[in-house]
């Protein structure tokens, strides 16, 4: 654990220099202690891959005192710890007008159906979110299925795309421009501010994708229009 | 009151102090670039230091009044008119329905805020009014406002007060403290940092400000694995140009950063227009930490506030009373 301090109102505690689960694992179960940890003045907590962000008002409290709070944890003790996390499924239609590239895998010496199978049987790690609000940083993507960006990126990537960069897999929660491989789209709306979690997920979390048919797709959406539609998320991990 | 937008200005938007809390989803936080100002124009007219105002940049907004109430302006110099009288910002004018209010374009500094008795009033998202346009939310639907638009505002809660924004001076540089990659950059490279300066180029944005001067060089490379940014995060990628991180900026990047901007010195960093220079300063974060929390309570106790005794700005010019009786 290395603390230092880049901002007047911030701490960043690192955890490794690398992407790992294990680091992730330790950056959780940090979050968790930190939020169960007595002391005011805790204003929010940010992860990316290898450390973490406190943002502290300072008018009540310092970064002397978050720091001598920080020492006193256990760096160790952090991976034993059973941090429950969830895993969230995210139905896509794959192929079609929802995953026009998804053809572009032949080149691998994939066909559509492989590709869904494969992008569709991992469960992927949530390392951060950022880029744009709700923009996962997942881990665990196929290698087979790693593919540069489209030469020439398109203007408007519609919100719920599903798509692969580079070595990443991802979803648009708003519309943007963007030149990822789009394998597929979601009717889930990964943002909504009425929703009590405007945002599905969390670093720490899991996703699945399940593929759907079209039909499922308008019915989800239909449900989702008249509010009868509830993600599906298991509970994992924990004591 | 209600105001409707006659010319939207050239970037016009809805901020308050910002959308803290959801920087781990990815949403940034947004809010009043010029923290200062915006608390200023709200303390003018005794509302709370978060209620929504509008910022505009460098090309004020015009407006039509639909409802008695008190405005204020603060930040840049912007020729401010009511009903083609001139008016000083920084003071609190009453105005009545039927009136214009006109912003002209900022002659030093680059944004003014509006702030009205009450706040704006418009439904906030994550628990900030504050607009951002890359993401479309916030603010007045998730845009920058546009003429025909019309905004109302919440019930006054004190009375304004009767009190001018005291000229504000200010040191030349631009303070820093030491960023997250700040030993990827030599001795050298640190000196050039601090050195001549460098100029804002014109772009120049609520996300980032751009600028041109001497090449910075990172030892091992300039891209990082994302990281959260920070408010004020000096950013440099491959080409060695500095970007320095603003409110709208995405919550992680992956560039070398070798500095943050000292918050003391936001206000002043983004008041500078396209072409002006911008000369940094290295400091240490405790000394940053102490002179944002005398800068904070300065602004609340009132130390920019002085007595106004110029009754021109709170005493109705007979001109727009009697326009106005003309056209009943």
């Amino acid at each position: 654990m290395e603390i230092r301090q880049f901002a007047e109102n911030a701490l960043t505690i690192y955890m490794g220099d690398e992407i790992d689960e294990k680091i992730n694992r330790k950056l959780v179960a940090l979050r968790h202690h930190i939020e169960g940890m007595e002391g005011d003045g805790i204003n929010e907590i940010v992860l990316s891959y290898t450390s973490l962000i406190i943002y502290f008002d300072i008018f009540r409290t310092d970064a002397g005192t978050l720091e001598a709070m920080m020492e006193s944890i256990d760096e160790a003790a952090l991976l034993e710890e059973e941090i429950e996390y969830r895993v969230i499924e995210i139905p896509v239609c794959y192929g079609g007008e929802y995953g026009p590239d998804i053809g572009n895998f032949e080149e691998n010496g994939l066909s559509e159906q492989e590709v869904i199978d494969m992008h569709a049987d991992k469960e992927y790690l949530v390392y951060m979110l950022g880029f744009m609000p709700g923009f996962p940083y997942l881990g665990g993507l196929d290698e087979k299925l790693h593919k540069p960006r489209l030469e020439t990126p398109r203007v408007r990537i519609p919100a719920g795309s599903v798509g692969i960069g580079g070595r990443q897999t991802g979803m648009y929660p708003f519309e943007s421009p963007g030149g990822w491989n789009l394998l597929g789209r979601t009717p889930v709306p990964l943002f909504d501010p009425g929703r009590e979690e405007t945002i599905l997920y969390a670093a720490g979390d899991r996703i699945i994708y399940r593929p759907i048919d079209e039909d499922e797709y308008k019915r989800i959406e239909e449900e989702i229009a008249s509010g009868e539609y509830e993600v599906k998320y298991e509970v994992k991990g924990g004591g | 009151m209600v105001l409707k937008v006659k010319n939207p200005g050239l970037y016009t938007t809805v901020q308050d102090l910002g959308r803290y809390g959801h920087q781990a989803e990815g949403f940034s936080p947004a809010g009043a670039m010029d923290y200062r100002a915006f608390m200023l124009a709200n303390q003018l007219l005794g509302n709370d230091e978060n209620a929504p105002g509008l910022e505009m940049t460098l090309q004020g907004a015009s407006f039509e009044v639909m409802k008695d109430t008190v405005i204020a302006a603060a930040g840049a110099d912007m020729a401010l008119k009511v009903d083609g009288e001139e008016f000083s910002t920084g003071v609190p004018i009453p105005v009545f329905k039927g009136s214009l209010i006109e912003f002209g374009a900022a002659e030093d500094g680059s944004r003014t805020y509006l702030a009205a008795a009450g706040g704006f009033k418009v439904e906030p998202v994550l628990g900030s009014a504050s607009t951002h346009v890359r993401s479309g939310i916030g603010g007045y639907h998730g845009r920058t406002l546009q003429a025909g638009d019309v905004i109302g505002t919440g019930d006054a809660a004190a009375a304004p007060r009767p009190f001018r924004i005291s000229a504000i001076e200010e040191a030349e540089a631009v303070r820093v403290i030491p960023g997250q990659q700040y030993d990827r950059f030599s001795e050298e490279m640190r000196r050039k940092l601090s050195g001549e300066g460098y100029t804002l180029t014109k772009n120049c944005d609520r996300m980032g400000y751009r600028l041109d001067g001497p090449e910075l060089v990172a030892e091992g490379g300039h891209d990082v694995l994302s990281e959260p940014t920070q408010l004020g995060s000096v950013q440099v990628p491959k080409g060695g140009m500095p970007i320095v991180l603003l409110n709208d900026r995405q919550t992680a990047g992956g560039y070398a950063r070798i500095a943050t901007v000292a918050r003391v010195d936001i206000p002043k960093l983004v008041q500078k227009q396209p072409g002006d220079t911008v000369k940094f300063e290295e400091i240490s974060v405790e000394e940053a930490a102490t002179l944002y929390r005398d800068e904070m309570e300065k602004i609340r106790d009132g130390g920019y506030l002085e007595v106004n005794n110029d009754f021109r700005s709170h005493v109705r010019p007979t001109a727009g009373k009697l326009k106005r009786i003309m056209e009943r």
